[in-house]
């Protein structure tokens, strides 16, 4: 409990720094909603008007007082370009970018563990060897270019799927996934790759200490040593890799969706920021920062988990 | 036991994700067969769907679609009655009386009265919030109801251009949610939109003029402009308006490549209040450097036409060829001419260009390089179009811009009213005496030949004077899947969708 208290009140720090920055900080850039409302007919008098209208006159703190009192009563606004409520619009694109990462994340584990233990196994093997020089190259990926390369691979030649072709999850959702799989597989490759580095070299350390051959001299077999006693410790540095992963996957989404023509968090949010829609961009930050949140807390938890020495107190 | 129980759960979702992928893939390959089209645009309509507060160009070329004013265009570039199906004018272009048609209905299915197309048009003309929405509406005097089919609008100047300006949507009195439930009377009514993602929209029933030939269309945002070709070839689009060159030439033969103009005026804007562009011959000097010829070949193949001041092709009777020739391409005069201005010893500004138009950023560096040759070094700046709009068109804080201008409508002041002293949108700083006067001449005509000679009047001042570097009016390619046909080309920035239907 004391815990979660704690939690609860650094995660509040943490959105309310996070919110004033990128507050002050549109600020800081050039251009205005007024302007981009009204478009190039625009006479300065009409944009005074809107200006005023939309609060735009008032000191910044002023505007951020007053979008945190909205937001703390469960009204985030409208949205300045699509004049739709910001919190509809938010909720509708989250499932979106969840989903993709969720999917990515089902892939870096189902990849990346088999892997590391038969790569951890078999050490010095040709196929571990094999899978190391694929994995080198893999791991310089930057996830567009994975996705371009996908594109080209599995949309052009193979035609496994149009690209483009995105079908939204309330039209049918078998199709929304498996639009969505080749995208997670783009920003799956780049990490499942690091991942199984990470594992195999956990693994082969792991399986050097005292304890290994302790258990060895108990008579187990290889098989047993190894599911129950190695991978067991040897999965903290991975989980700790996967949480990291995570909570990069979910910013990192935005550069995929562009890629891929998705509709999600992220392109709401590049849209939001070049229209200079505030109310959109606050909600999006909070909606990523709260998700980054969550999930480091799920790590600390899953830390406990698996390894009863750690505790979260 | 457990074991086992791990090894099988990634098996399960490894098998699971697999087959949910094919099972969709091979959903997406059936052919349509209900007439139905799914259009690509570059950017989505981020803005209220309110046809009078719609400003960004993409959003009102498909609203063009939903909407219709007293009259409308037509791919000719002539107006024709629509909601009202007769039109009078009198006492010299300073009355105007419309006769609404019968049986025009909106898209909730109420009929349109004499009260809804007052109310659109004073809507447009209120000056509470800091002036009309339609600023020739200023010129309004009254406009009254006559009787239940019949209205006349009074002007407070005669203008016999001022019919073009009757293209205002009309919109019921009726509607609570105008931003974002769009109802009007065109062709098309809304279905239904999601943000980033498509703009949906049916066939209207009940439309008083010819049916729309394709029932159902789909706008779908296509952001990520460098994949296209495989969007267009994959099948997740059928249509996009506006291709480059290079993507035209990459398309397969199951793809019509319908090429016609941008309608706009491309050129590199100066800004007047510069100290450098102050000086007439600095201007002139960078009308002779530049060689349209070569910028339309590097930009679009050697697609587009030569423009001299401003004013396109579409407009007819008011665009001057001739004014093209005003510069021809004269790297020894440009030198002598900055010598004679003081820049012997060459001189170096920044050009702005907005980073979300890709051919005007193209223009800007051969431009740059052309420039070179007469000791001018140019240096591009790209910022975001909110940038752009602020800083360059609001604000004037800028040396030189590369952009098309395009017309509101399709009347000569549109285009030339800007270059007049005191206009509100002149972003160049020009003033000239003799250019607002023969302007005025121009407005104020109720005569055609001596309407057309006084705007002449102002081409010629702005091409002589160089005020900007003129370029010219973009080509446009439209990538059509051979399964359609119908598409036709305006002379104005709008997606006629209604003439589209499926090829036999």
């Amino acid at each position: 409990m004391r815990y979660a208290g704690k939690k609860m009140i650094t995660m509040l720090l943490t959105l309310f720094a996070v919110t004033l920055f990128v507050f002050l900080a549109f600020h800081l850039i050039s251009g205005d909603p007024a302007t981009s409302m009204l478009g190039t007919d625009a006479t300065p008098e009409r944009i005074a008007a809107l200006r005023q209208e939309l609060g735009l006159n008032d000191p910044v703190l002023v505007q951020y007082g007053r979008w945190a009192k909205g937001f703390l009563t469960g009204d985030m606004g409208t949205s300045y370009s699509y004049r739709l409520p910001v919190g509809e619009m938010v909720l509708d694109k989250l499932p979106v970018t969840v989903t993709l990462t969720i999917m990515a994340f089902i892939l870096i584990v189902i990849i990346s563990v088999p892997m590391g233990i038969y790569t951890a196994r078999h050490a010095g093997g040709w196929v571990d060897r094999a899978i190391y020089m694929v994995n080198q190259v893999i791991m310089a990926f930057p996830p567009f270019f994975a996705g371009i390369l996908i594109t080209l691979v599995f949309g052009r030649i193979f035609r496994l799927f149009t690209p483009g072709g995105y079908v939204s999850y309330e039209k049918s959702f078998a199709g929304f996934v498996s639009y969505l799989f080749f995208p997670a597989l783009a920003i799956a490759l780049p990490k499942a790759a690091m991942a199984v580095k990470l594992l195999r070299s956990s693994l082969i350390s792991e399986s050097k200490l005292d304890y290994v051959r302790t258990a060895y001299s108990r008579g187990n077999a290889t098989r047993d040593v190894l599911y129950k006693h190695v991978l067991k410790n040897a999965l903290i540095p991975l989980i700790t890799f996967l949480g990291m992963a995570l909570a990069d996957m979910i910013a990192g989404s935005l550069i995929i969706e562009q890629v891929f023509g998705i509709p999600g968090l992220g392109r709401i949010l590049l849209s939001a920021i070049s229209n200079r829609d505030y109310p959109v961009v606050m909600a999006v930050i909070v909606c990523i920062a709260v998700l980054v949140l969550l999930v480091n807390m799920a790590v600390d938890i899953i830390y406990g988990l698996v390894d009863p020495r750690i505790t979260v107190e | 036991m457990k074991r086992k129980g791990l090894k099988g759960l990634p098996m399960v979702f490894v098998l699971t994700t697999l087959a949910i992928a094919l099972s969709g893939c091979s959903g997406d390959k059936k052919e349509e067969t209900s007439s139905q089209i799914t259009i690509g645009i570059p950017q989505d309509i981020e803005e209220s769907l309110d046809p009078h507060k719609a400003v960004g160009a993409g959003t009102e070329e498909i609203l063009f679609n939903l909407f219709e004013g007293l009259v409308k265009p037509e791919s000719d570039g002539s107006l024709i009655p629509a909601v009202a199906s007769a039109y009078e004018e009198s006492e010299g272009g300073r009355v105007y009386t419309f006769t609404l048609r019968e049986g025009v209905k909106f898209h909730d299915g109420s009929a349109v009265t004499a009260e809804d197309v007052k109310y659109s048009i004073d809507k447009c003309a209120d000056t509470s919030n800091g002036g009309p929405l339609v600023e020739a509406y200023s010129n309004i005097e009254s406009f009254e109801i006559k009787d239940a089919s019949t209205v006349v609008m009074t002007l407070k100047e005669a203008d016999t251009e001022f019919l073009a300006y009757m293209t205002t949507a009309i919109i019921p009195t009726a509607n609570e949610n105008p931003d974002t439930n769009p109802i009007g009377t065109g062709p098309y009514k809304f279905v239904s939109r999601s943000p980033q993602e498509n703009f949906v929209v049916e066939r209207f029933e009940d439309y008083w003029g010819e049916p729309a030939g394709i029932r159902d269309v789909t706008f779908r945002i296509c952001s990520n402009t460098d994949s296209l070709v495989m969007d267009l070839e994959g099948g997740s689009i059928d249509m996009f308006a506006r291709v480059t060159a290079t993507q035209a030439a990459e398309l397969s033969d199951r793809f019509e490549i319908l090429e016609g103009t941008m309608n706009l005026v491309q050129a590199m804007y100066l800004n007047h209040e510069a100290e450098i562009f102050q000086d007439v011959r600095v201007r002139k000097a960078l009308c002779y450097a530049i060689d349209p010829e070569e910028i339309m070949m590097m930009v679009s193949d050697g697609k587009g036409t030569e423009i001299g001041s401003s004013m396109f092709p579409a407009f007819g009777k008011y665009y001057m060829e001739e004014l093209n020739d005003t510069y021809n391409q004269d790297i020894e005069k440009a030198k002598r001419l900055l010598e004679e201005a003081g820049y012997a010893n060459g001189l170096s500004f920044t050009i702005t260009v907005p980073s979300n138009y890709q051919q005007h950023i193209d223009t800007a560096q051969v431009l740059v390089e052309q420039f070179k040759a007469i000791g001018v070094d140019a240096k591009i700046q790209l910022i975001e179009w909110d940038s752009w709009l602020s800083d360059v068109y609001q604000n004037r804080d800028y040396e030189a811009t590369v952009v098309g201008v395009d017309a509101s409508s399709l009347t000569g002041s549109s285009l030339l009213r800007r270059f007049t002293s005191t206009a509100g949108n002149n972003f160049v700083n020009y003033s000239n005496a003799d250019y607002d006067a023969a302007f005025e001449e121009g407005i104020s005509s109720t005569d055609d030949a001596r309407k057309t000679k006084y705007y002449k009047e102002c081409e010629r001042i702005l091409a002589e004077d160089a005020v900007n570097v003129y370029i010219q009016d973009l080509p446009e390619f439209v990538a059509l899947n051979k399964k359609y046909t119908g598409y036709e080309f305006y002379p104005l920035y709008v997606q006629d969708i209604a003439k589209l239907r499926l090829a036999q």
